[in-house]
């Protein structure tokens, strides 16, 4: 995997995540996820990734297996090896040859919000 | 008002003339101050404490980045500015991240004073500036921040980092960002046998780790033992005088 800058949190290959994932910037994931995946910032699923929760972001790349409704502010990328159990709610949408959708598409232009990490004020 | 502490080891012989050099520069740079000299049985947190009340400002750490630890752990939450004039040839990775030459071309970093507010981590209560490291272990658990856990489900070692530069798989951790960096290597099969490793990063302000066993862990170099770490980060607890070469 590539270096990465800034806080870009990356779940590899071997973990698992469990509870209610928020973070503020980007988000790769190559393990697995049960529960909820929010991201202010990119998100990309690598093509091993098991996601079994709800999962809002800006923009994301998808080439693992979503099982939950996926939410995207601005562009969504189903890669060949994409598996979505779920309904997709985007902007832009592009899908390559091979992925497989299960679920309703929605792109009406609604607004997804993304909920922030909690900030501590500082004193 | 400047107070030197000088480590054991430079009072060496081979180390005079560089001490020759470094005295005479501070002086002309009008920063000179008083010298302690750690010997064995000399408590350098008493030292320091003394003379921090005694009205010492900034508190100069000459040695190495052992020198420069001891130097932090004496001077904690009183608020004095810590410096280093980094000698020798080992153990200088922290001035190096810090920016500051070795000798006496660090004497002109110190006069110019471009001081940092780094934070500092906390392990069971130990504070670090570095990093915590705890050796392969088969099961292990973080809980992040009350509100999701990571379960590596092979083997996995573990590394939480406040201060670090990138090496080959992880980032250049940042000692200003209010958040401390645990990273998990959990071991995948490569070619020919050789071990891989496929790399977590989760940047956070809390964590609560359990691991399966009770094993020998090093937070900045020194040892300890446990099977559960509780790292929280202490966000600009340390005034540091910085280099313009600092790698953060």
């Amino acid at each position: 995997m590539a270096k990465n800058q800034g806080s870009e949190t990356i779940i590899a290959h071997g973990v698992r995540v469990e509870g209610d994932f928020v973070s503020d910037g980007d988000v790769v994931i190559e393990g697995e996820v049960a529960g909820n995946v929010q991201a202010a910032g990119d998100l990309r699923i690598g093509d091993q990734a098991k996601i079994h929760a709800d999962v809002i972001a800006r923009n994301a790349v998808v080439s693992g297996e979503i099982r939950g409704n996926l939410q995207v502010s601005e562009k969504l990328e189903l890669l060949a090896s994409s598996r979505m159990i779920g309904d997709i709610v985007a902007s832009i949408l592009s899908v390559a040859s091979g992925a497989q959708i299960n679920g309703k598409i929605t792109m009406d232009g609604r607004e997804i919000k993304v909920k922030k990490e909690e900030k501590e004020s500082e004193d | 008002m400047y107070y030197y502490v000088y480590d054991e080891f430079i009072q060496d012989p081979r180390f005079e003339r560089d001490l020759a050099l470094i005295e005479t520069r501070v002086t002309d740079l009008g920063i000179a101050g008083k010298i302690a000299r750690l010997a064995l049985f000399r408590d350098p947190k008493e030292l320091i404490r003394d003379e921090i009340r005694k009205g010492a400002k900034t508190i100069v750490a000459v040695g190495n980045d052992v020198t420069l630890r001891r130097v932090i752990d004496a001077v904690g939450d009183t608020g004095a500015v810590i410096g280093t004039i980094p000698l020798g040839k080992d153990n200088l990775m922290l001035s190096d991240i810090l920016g500051i030459p070795v000798g006496v071309e660090a004497c002109d970093i110190l006069s110019a004073r471009i001081i940092e507010q780094l934070d500092t981590g906390e392990v069971n209560g130990r504070r670090f500036l570095h990093t915590v490291s705890a050796p392969q272990v088969s099961q292990l658990e973080v809980q992040v921040e009350r509100t999701y856990k990571l379960k590596a489900y092979k083997k996995c070692s573990l590394e939480v980092r406040n201060l670090a530069i990138a090496d080959e798989d992880v980032r250049a951790a940042n000692p200003v960002d209010g958040k401390l960096e645990c990273v998990l290597r959990t071991l995948a099969k490569g070619l020919f046998r050789k071990n891989k490793y496929n790399v977590s990063i989760v940047p956070a302000k809390e964590f609560h780790v359990t691991l399966s066993e009770i094993v020998k862990c090093q937070a900045d170099g020194e040892e300890f033992e446990s099977n559960e770490l509780r790292f929280k980060i202490i966000p600009k607890a340390l005034k540091v005088i910085t280099g313009k070469g600092r790698k953060f």
